[in-house]
């Protein structure tokens, strides 16, 4: 089948997701979500303004239509304004491209670095190195990432310290500064990522390499290296894949919740974490939205990708 | 019985469960990190008796003493004992990691083995997709909500950890159960005319037991990681103290250099989920003949 036409089918199929994570967002945020009724009014408001409010909120009208109304703002992406009166829209074509930025590096590196150790690991199984490396990613792993983020800080930030970076804060204004800013962050978050991909990355490869066509190729006396990247590598790809796919949508929208709004970063991570204090839905909604569909967007992907690595793999 | 007749010691004839203990007990950093994670038990235990951490909430001694025998780990911003909140502290870890690794695993276990052992039925899509829309909503997003929905009940951040931790869970039963079903003993169940409820609880469920006590403890390290990044956040434990709070308290302290607060939560917690990390290793190599260590 012509991918186009596979992922034009899957996208219908990713429907009932997108309605499904729309009625529960409903559900939680807005239907049992906070009254927002006496935030708007004034002091010692009437009933007739306390009725008026309430209708101008939908509170008055029952589920499915305050549903529907909820799933035609989805629809037509017209999420209204944040409690800030600025346009949701124009707050996540802000906040977006700062997430990004700083999200990026740190992934693709902790990414690297993770699959660079596991293959060493697997390289020297039950050696000294294999064991050193696993009690590291171990470590990694046990480490809560609030404590690292704020350890990571007082060392590299804090001038008692090393004071290398800014404690805190956020500016693009030249690359230098940039990585200046990043860095901190960073480093935390490739510490805590390269705990879980490299154990996760090492037993694939463990695995592997114990197959009976890996001795067949060792029996013919194909080169190590060889063997390394033809028969073990290139049959890792598809796990590794999706891994790294599925960690996207979290990464992009929720992931830099905790380290935006530490570090004071205005990312989309910080506006979700202060929407969430304040109760912004129109903020709220959007973002579950956009995840949810970048969620269905990234299995499409997912499976596209299985079939070019795999040519097994039919998208029947 | 004629095993006098024979001289050959009969046949070692254990169930897969005490293979598993004997494997579990030759691993020796694995019953060192049991003794640790029994430890941390018992110091949560004694809270829970009253034994000791009784006064974590009261005024002990003046702003950011340092450590003294009056003091172990010295008095936090307020004066407070941190010793004693570090170890309250330890029992609601623990009250967490059990409270949402039991219900969680439970939960998984039901509706796995329901949507593996009709699968392709109605009740596996509908499962299916359910499994599929909670993972697509950001976690935090998801228990936040929650926590609204629930008035700011102190349990929402427990049921938001529940209703998204089984999944994972489920969707390993599931897959298991659906190999499980079409083995002969099952189908000779389902031919003396079994009801399906009994064959899975009786016959299926007990054969995913090494899955579910793995996934179990991944749970229990889960929640109390989770607790912190959720209290840490102000959308987790809402009265008393914990780690997490324990470590949001301390952002005010680490940067007038006072780093007592964070070190003894920060460490407490590390040792037990490091301890819980290697115990669980262990059981798992313990439980899956098949894994390659």
């Amino acid at each position: 089948m012509p991918i186009a036409q596979y992922a034009l089918r899957k996208l219908l199929a990713g429907i009932p997701l997108v309605i499904g994570v729309t009625l529960v967002s409903f559900a939680l945020m807005v239907y049992f979500g906070p009254d927002r009724t006496y935030e708007l009014l004034g002091k010692n408001p009437t009933e007739e303004q306390i009725a008026e409010v309430r209708s101008q909120l939908g509170y008055d009208r029952p589920f499915a239509e305050r549903y529907a109304g909820f799933l035609r703002e989805v629809v037509t992406f017209d999420f209204g304004y944040a409690a800030t009166g600025e346009p949701v829209a124009t707050l996540l074509a802000r906040t977006v491209p700062v997430s990004l930025l700083l999200i990026l590096p740190g992934f693709v590196l902790g990414h690297l670095v993770s699959l660079g150790l596991a293959l060493l690991a697997a390289y020297w199984r039950g050696r000294v190195a294999d064991r050193l490396i696993m009690a590291l990613a171990t470590v990694g792993m046990s480490v809560s990432f609030v404590i690292v983020m704020i350890g990571f800080q007082i060392v590299f930030g804090s001038s008692d310290w090393l004071g290398w970076f800014p404690v805190r804060g956020w500016s693009t204004d030249s690359v230098g500064e940039y990585l200046r800013y990043i860095a901190v962050p960073t480093l935390a978050t490739m510490f805590v990522a390269i705990g879980y991909d490299t154990r996760f990355y090492r037993a694939l490869v463990a695995e592997e390499m114990t197959r009976d066509h890996v001795r067949t190729a060792r029996a013919y006396g194909i080169p190590e290296a060889r063997i390394f990247t033809r028969n073990i590598l290139k049959n890792c790809l598809i796990p590794v894949i999706t891994r790294v796919m599925f960690s996207i949508p979290s990464v992009a929208v929720g992931g830099s919740l905790l380290i935006e709004s530490y570090f004071g970063i205005p990312g989309v991570g910080r506006a979700t974490y202060e929407a969430i204090i304040t109760g912004d839905q129109p903020v709220l909604k959007a973002v579950v939205t956009l995840t949810a569909i970048l969620f269905v967007l990234v299995v499409i992907l997912n499976d596209i990708l299985y079939r070019v690595v795999d040519p097994r793999v039919s998208l029947e | 019985m004629n095993a006098t007749a024979l001289p050959l010691p009969a046949p070692r004839r254990d169930s897969l469960g005490a293979r598993a203990v004997r494997q579990f007990r030759r691993d020796r950093t694995g019953m060192v990190a049991l003794a640790v994670v029994l430890g941390y038990l018992a110091a949560a235990a004694g809270v829970w008796f009253g034994w000791w951490a009784t006064d974590w909430g009261a005024l002990t001694g003046t702003k950011w003493e340092p450590a003294s025998a009056a003091h172990w780990f010295g008095t936090n911003i307020i004066g407070q004992d941190i010793f004693a909140r570090a170890i309250y502290s330890t029992s609601v870890a623990f009250e967490v990691g059990l409270v949402v690794a039991l219900a969680a695993t439970a939960l998984g276990a039901a509706l796995g083995a329901a949507a593996g052992y009709f699968a392709g039925s109605w009740l596996d899509e509908v499962l299916l997709w359910f499994m599929g829309v909670l993972e697509a909503i950001p976690f935090y997003l998801f228990v936040a909500a929650v926590a609204f929905a629930l008035q700011d009940s102190p349990w929402a951040m427990q049921v938001g950890m529940i209703a998204t931790f089984w999944i994972g869970t489920a969707r390993l039963v599931r897959g298991e159960v659906m190999k499980l079903r079409g083995i002969e003993y099952v189908e000779a169940a389902r031919a003396i005319g079994l009801p399906s409820p009994v064959i899975i609880a009786r016959h299926v469920l007990p054969n995913t037991t090494h899955i579910l006590l793995v996934q179990a403890s991944i749970a229990f390290v889960g929640a109390i990681k989770t607790e912190v990044i959720l209290s840490f956040l102000g959308i987790g434990i809402r009265d008393g103290v914990s780690w997490g709070l324990m470590i949001e308290e301390s952002t005010k302290e680490v940067l007038a250099g006072f780093y007592n607060n964070f070190l003894a939560a920060s460490l407490l917690m590390f040792g037990l989920v490091m301890a819980f990390n290697t115990f669980a290793d262990a059981l798992q190599d313990a439980l899956d003949p098949r894994k390659v260590g």
